[in-house]
């Protein structure tokens, strides 16, 4: 058995639950969105968040603005849809499941 | 001494060294590569590029102004490579491309003399491609059939736009070592034709 493989394959799930949380709470720039998923260690390599924001960009899940910045050219702000807000309550709802089935297993 | 390249990176314009440079280009095609499923797969990439051109900014001083290849290595540390990546999130198509003699037929355009179709025979065959152009010249001669053949490859035959395509075309297999090899090669083409 692969330790890191199992790690991995757990990560990849919650992963994208995890931008829609972030997301819920205010829009973000790519970059604050890699900042926090970094900081709560649900991401090992940057270049994983690009494609799913993608994907939940095309599902409708979220949108995104350009927005000027000091620093440079413009920026993606990337924020939650209706659509984004009702699938994320969704996922917190089975997030709470998942959760308690665990515990379940492991307090008996 | 080096030779420095300028770049555009997400709207950002860097000085580059030329090693640095190939190590980047090969990378951004392996993942452009890793990525030619995905619905929005330029999107994807213009978004990494964004990133990397932040991360670079984070290392230019008034003192260090060139990126170098350490530079390079250590964004793709951060960013992954398309290996990296896919650990996170599943297959992709890339298996169909890396498998060993993928070779089709296509026009060459870097050695044409007219629409590549005898550059890409020579590079599809591994023959030199003027031995093709002989026989293409005699069949001219002979009554004309060349010509009407020539025509037909032409109209048939596709073009080698990308990399990948190139890599397809002599046979082998599209993976990091091959692409690395062949952006070098093409560099290597632009600063010859440059007289830098």
């Amino acid at each position: 058995m692969d330790l890191e493989n199992t790690k991995a394959q757990m990560r990849k799930g919650i992963l994208e639950y995890c931008i829609l949380s972030v997301l819920s709470r205010n829009s973000c720039y790519a970059s604050d969105i890699i900042k926090e998923l970094k900081e709560a260690e649900v991401i090992v390599v940057e270049g994983t968040l690009y494609p799913l924001l993608t994907r939940q960009k095309n599902g409708g899940l979220l949108s995104y603005r350009w927005e000027e910045s000091q620093q440079g050219p413009p920026r993606k702000y990337y924020e939650l849809t209706e659509a984004g807000r009702s699938y994320l309550a969704d996922l917190d709802k089975s997030w709470n499941e998942l959760v308690e089935s665990v515990n379940h297993i492991r307090t008996r | 001494m080096k030779i420095t390249v300028s770049i555009n990176l997400g709207g950002y314009s860097f000085n580059i060294d030329e090693d640095a440079y190939t190590e980047l280009k090969s990378y951004l095609k392996n993942l452009e590569l890793h990525f030619a499923a995905e619905e929005s797969s330029s999107e994807i990439l213009s978004d990494i590029e964004t990133r990397m051109a932040e991360l670079f900014r984070t290392k230019i001083t008034t003192y260090k102004q060139v990126i170098n290849i350490d530079d390079v290595r250590q964004v793709i540390s951060v960013l992954g490579t398309p290996e990296d990546i896919s650990d996170n999130e599943g297959p992709s198509v890339r298996d169909k491309f890396s498998s060993p003699g993928y070779h089709r037929m296509y026009r060459d355009p870097d050695h044409r003399i007219i629409g590549g179709v005898c550059s890409g025979m020579g590079a599809y065959w591994d023959i030199d491609p003027v031995i093709i152009r002989v026989i293409f010249v005699a069949l001219v001669l002979a009554g004309g059939i060349g010509v009407l053949v020539y025509l037909i490859l032409y109209i048939v035959l596709p073009e080698a736009k990308t990399t990948a395509q190139k890599i397809e075309m002599k046979g082998n297999p599209v993976n990091i070592h091959n692409i690395k090899d062949s952006v070098k090669k093409e560099f290597d083409t632009v600063r010859k034709n440059m007289k830098l």
